[in-house]
């Protein structure tokens, strides 16, 4: 069953292909990038031991293209392929692609993939191994009548979901019987046109659900382990924005009933890899299973600071058939960390994607501080992309510190040349219900309606009057505009040259 | 000795500056404090202000007075205008908002989904403009300023470029 793995193609761009490619590195593997035309110069491209053009910068004809990837893969006589997240990572075509291909797909088989990808065979399949679900259809809810009915019996407000769904795309949420027909119809319509399957279903919509996570790590030898929650409930149009570990509300009772219950699902689907289990919880800590994510999530890292694992070294051990190195027994959770997605995006102006150069990035450093960045200085951030610059994961040895060395971190990271989401993240470090633990899904909606984020405090307004005027008045009055250092020379020039010197003549 | 009107966000401040023996000093609305400024190139600077150290990078916006300060991870919009230019502004009643583009430029391509603007119409800063479909999400243009809608140069339904002319102002 072992296979080696030599070396991999990496199938993504951004901070996760950086992300993959260290862990290569970290195993002697050799890693392959490919990448688009306006990613000539990006940062995975330079990490990367080998690299190769796969087309023009819109990902549909580059990172998407199954035939283009493989080729590469051919070409560089890449063992395996790791997808990454998002483009290829959760598409069964292309990881059955690469089977036939005689190349090891880094993720589950495409058989679980399908199963699981599709939400109402993925809910038959939590039922089938006993997990809750939300109070709601198992079945297609195409006949308007058969939803009235069980709409009625689950209670209002409910849930229209695409069974093919994601993103909150075909999703609506239905208030009152009358709108209910009307609601169907154009989720199915949404539905139809963004994923080409019309599929609806109803469930339980839950008014204030916290969204908590378990990972879970698969082998193909029948092992089956949990590396405990993460709680993603702070997103913004269901995308996660602030992720963390453990879960404030989690008590080490439930946490062994739905780690249970996530190790379950994933043994019912044949599952082998690194995955993730998602549940909705109550305000009265109730829980329900929401779907399984056949990929390495973005917010891994929040799991590998407190379990102290390298989850992409997992993925790859596993890839190659290996057993499981650690047992439920021995993995446990060590302090608190928090993830922040730093977004090139503008808060104040309904998070629109800021495009251009980084003309200054400094990334914070110290104690607890771990930046997975996808860029470096002089890097565009470009058009075609998911607009996410770096994330931003800090460790402290509770959540208390964690809060603390995140709000120092934010506030030490330089960037200049895109607006950025650093601001909206330092106002949620400092919410008092953010602090106190007491979050949930609908938490950005409830506390900053209208996107409202109070980012300037008077001090620091103050400080940056000063500072404009400072520079308006030297550029008047040319003042010393000098980089410092250009009155006298560096010691450190003189003294590297005299190492150097003594190197060549050998008398060291 | 230069006198600026500065403004950040909503907020004013009057600022005096005069550079005397390789210090800055400055008032700023009526407080006193002492500057040491390195400059690292024509934007960046290291800064103590009473010994308080900044590192800040003050860029200038596309336009007229506005520019953008970043520091302790923040971008800041600032307007810097010489205090007596702001003065005789103000007596002529005219806004500072008033030196915007002339030309709304797509920042982004995408699809106009909806124009909530005509032609005529008088719009505040902030105000919502249209609404264009980006990178798989719906962004509320808004107005950079106060000003008049002189022309619509997009229609509901149509695909926009970067850089294309979306509207224009007074």
């Amino acid at each position: 069953m072992n296979r080696k793995i030599r070396k991999i193609l990496i199938a993504n761009r951004g901070e996760i292909a950086v992300r993959v490619m260290r862990a290569c590195r970290d195993l002697g593997i050799t890693s392959v990038a490919v990448f688009s035309d306006c990613d000539h110069t990006a940062y995975h491209v330079r990490m990367a031991d080998e690299a190769y053009h796969i087309g023009p910068s819109p990902s549909t004809e580059s990172y998407l293209v199954h035939d283009k990837i493989i080729e590469v893969a051919k070409k560089s006589k890449a063992d395996a392929i790791h997808p990454g997240y998002g483009f290829l990572a959760e598409n069964a075509d292309f990881a059955q692609r690469c089977v036939d291909e005689g190349i090891i797909f880094i993720g589950p088989t495409p058989r679980t993939i399908r199963l699981l990808g599709d939400k109402l065979q993925a809910r038959a399949t939590a039922l089938k191994a006993g997990l809750p679900v939300t109070p709601g259809g198992e079945f297609d809810a195409g006949d308007t009548e058969e939803a009235a009915k069980l709409a009625g019996k689950i209670g209002y407000p409910v849930l229209v979901k695409a069974a093919a769904g994601g993103g909150g795309k075909g999703m609506r949420v239905v208030t009152e019987p009358d709108s209910l027909p009307a609601a169907l119809e154009t989720a199915s319509r949404e539905a139809a046109s963004a994923f080409g399957d019309g599929r609806v279903y109803i469930e339980k919509y839950l008014t204030r659900p916290r969204h908590i996570e378990f990972q879970i790590l698969c082998d193909e030898h029948g092992n089956c382990i949990h590396l405990f929650e993460r709680e993603c409930s702070i997103q913004r149009r269901h995308q996660k924005v602030i992720e963390e570990s453990p879960s404030p509300v989690m008590t080490p009772e439930l946490r062994k009933e739905m780690g249970a219950a996530a190790v379950n699902i994933a043994k019912a689907s044949g599952y082998v890899g690194a995955g993730t289990v998602e549940f909705l919880v109550d305000e009265d800590l109730s829980y329900y299973f929401l779907e399984v994510n056949t990929r390495l999530q973005v917010e891994h890292p929040v799991t590998e600071m407190v379990t102290g694992l390298d989850l992409v070294r997992e993925q790859i051990a596993i890839a190659e058939g290996n057993k499981l190195s650690f047992g439920q027994d021995e993995v446990s959770q060590n302090g608190h960390a928090i993830e922040c997605r730093i977004y090139a995006e503008d808060p104040e102006a309904g998070f629109m994607p800021s495009t251009g150069i980084l003309k200054n990035y400094r990334m914070p450093a110290g104690p607890g501080v771990r930046v997975d960045s996808g860029v470096v200085i002089f890097n565009e951030i470009p058009i075609y992309y998911d607009p996410m610059i770096a994330k931003l994961i800090i460790w402290g040895a509770n959540r208390t510190e964690a809060i603390h060395r995140t709000r120092r971190a934010l506030e030490e990271y330089r960037i200049s040349g895109v607006k950025t989401t650093i601001g909206f993240h330092r106002v949620i470090m400092d919410n008092k219900k953010f602090i106190a633990g007491d979050i949930s899904t609908k938490f950005l909606n409830e506390e900053y309606p209208d996107n409202n984020y109070t980012l300037l405090d008077d001090n620091l307004c103050e400080r940056a009057a000063v500072a404009a005027a400072l520079q308006t008045f030297t550029k008047e009055r040319q003042i010393a505009v000098q980089p410092v250092n250009s009155k006298q020379k560096s010691q450190w020039v003189t003294i590297h040259r005299k190492a150097n010197l003594r190197t060549f003549t050998g008398s060291r | 000795m230069r006198r600026y009107n500065i403004t950040v966000g909503d907020k004013e401040f009057d600022i005096t500056v005069t550079y005397k023996s390789e210090k800055y000093h400055v008032t700023c609305n009526g407080k006193k404090m002492e500057a040491v400024a390195h400059f690292l190139g024509e934007s960046r600077a290291l800064l103590l202000i009473d010994g308080e150290s900044h590192e800040v990078d003050v860029r200038s916006n596309g336009y007229g007075t506005s520019k953008i300060v970043f520091m302790k991870g923040m971008e800041l919009p600032v307007t810097v205008e010489d205090y007596n230019l702001a003065q005789l502004r103000k007596t002529a009643g005219m806004t500072s908002e008033s030196s915007i583009d002339k030309v709304l430029k797509a920042a982004m391509p995408g699809m106009v989904l909806d124009i909530k603007v005509q032609p005529g119409d008088t719009v505040r800063k902030g105000e919502p403009l249209l609404v264009l479909e980006a990178m798989k999400m719906e962004n509320i243009i808004k107005s950079p300023g106060n000003a008049a809608v002189k022309a619509v140069h997009i229609q509901k339904g149509q695909s926009v470029e970067k850089g294309d002319s979306l509207l224009e102002f007074e």
